[in-house]
């Protein structure tokens, strides 16, 4: 038994290995083709690290008018993305506080938003989801989210 | 798969700028990321966000990783860390204490070195299916499909005698067997799930 497998071993293992493939919805490998376009830019990816939608859980009448507002905070090894979805725009903040450029990136192209000596930008109106931020600075700093679904 | 001489083939041309080789990465090992998911029954948005952002480590860190044959161990892991990432954040907002946090870590280490078994398996079968001539392709496919075709109908179907279905499905399977894609696998003793093989 070269293989190790007799025939219908084999068969059987390659049921399961079309199995496995047809268990895939197309959209998941879609996704994963399209992440290619980011090859060659050579930004630091900032994550998701605090999303208050999903640490309330309480009934919304108890909660307060400012907890929702949705805040939402990314971070990568040398800043982090804080930002705030309002009713018409998207506020944020560089930390720590520096000036440069925010792209706004969405499946329609991008725009461009100036960030302020303290770090603060604002997007309006609030990009169409999913979009991703990509912050650069005149020094070098390249860094982006991952895709944001609002 | 250390050594597999496809996968470092993938992974060097995907880093030099060619997108059917990323896109080829992406078909072997979109079933290894999405069952690792799968396991840890996240929600489809979750779902969504892990795999964007391993998929992007991954665009990133193509020109850097240190054993490209090592890929789809490479995967597991940084897809169980992003899934983890997601399970942990929603349960800090469940107020649950870090123990479950400890065992989820626990159960994510000893599942995925099966995973990635199955998951280099899986990709072998298929890329040695995939070698195969037409012929062998759609009657193994007749085989396998659910339900099971008759005898009889895979002989009205693809024209050949009942009796020689048979042999010519024991010769297809052979084929498959000697192809390189399954031969590099029993090299470095990936084998049957949970059997004794030779037996």
């Amino acid at each position: 038994m070269r293989n190790g497998w007799d025939d219908e071993q084999l068969l059987g293992a390659l049921r399961e290995a079309i199995r496995a493939r047809r268990a895939v919805p197309s959209w998941f490998v879609e996704m994963g083709k399209n992440a290619y376009a980011w090859h060659n830019i050579d930004a630091e990816l900032a994550q998701l690290t605090y999303d208050s939608q999903a640490e309330t859980k309480e009934p919304a009448f108890m909660r307060s008018e400012a907890a929702s507002i949705r805040a939402l905070t990314f971070t990568s090894a040398r800043l982090s993305l804080e930002l705030e979805v309002g009713e018409n725009s998207l506020i944020g903040q560089v930390i720590p506080p520096q000036a440069g450029t925010l792209e706004t990136h969405t499946k329609a192209g991008l725009t461009t938003s100036r960030v302020d000596e303290s770090g603060y930008f604002a997007v309006e109106p609030i990009p169409a989801s999913p979009f991703r931020l990509r912050f650069q600075t005149a020094g070098g700093v390249d860094v982006v989210t991952g895709w944001i679904t609002l | 798969m250390r050594d597999d001489p496809t996968v470092v083939s993938l992974v060097t041309r995907a880093a030099a700028s060619d997108q059917g080789a990323w896109d080829e990465i992406v078909d072997r090992y979109a079933p290894l990321v999405w069952s690792i998911c799968t396991g840890f029954r996240l929600s489809t948005h979750d779902v969504e966000d892990v795999a964007q952002n391993v998929w992007l480590l991954l665009v990133g860190q193509l020109g850097t990783l240190r054993e490209p044959a090592a890929l789809p161990g490479w995967l597991a892991t940084t897809t169980r860390r992003e899934c983890l990432r997601v399970v942990t954040a929603a349960r800090r907002s469940e107020r649950l204490g870090t123990e479950l946090d400890e065992a989820a870590q626990f159960v994510a280490d000893t599942v995925v070195d099966e995973e990635i078994l199955a998951a280099e398996r899986n990709a072998a079968l298929r890329a040695a299916f995939a070698e195969l001539p037409p012929r062998c392709q759609e009657l193994l496919s007749m085989l396998l499909s659910d339900p099971p075709r008759s005898y009889g109908t895979i002989s009205t179907t693809l024209d050949i005698p009942i009796g020689s279905i048979g042999p010519q499905r024991a010769r297809c399977l052979e084929r498959m067997r000697k192809s390189s894609a399954l031969l590099g696998l029993t090299e470095v003793g990936v084998n049957f799930p949970g059997g004794d093989p030779g037996a």
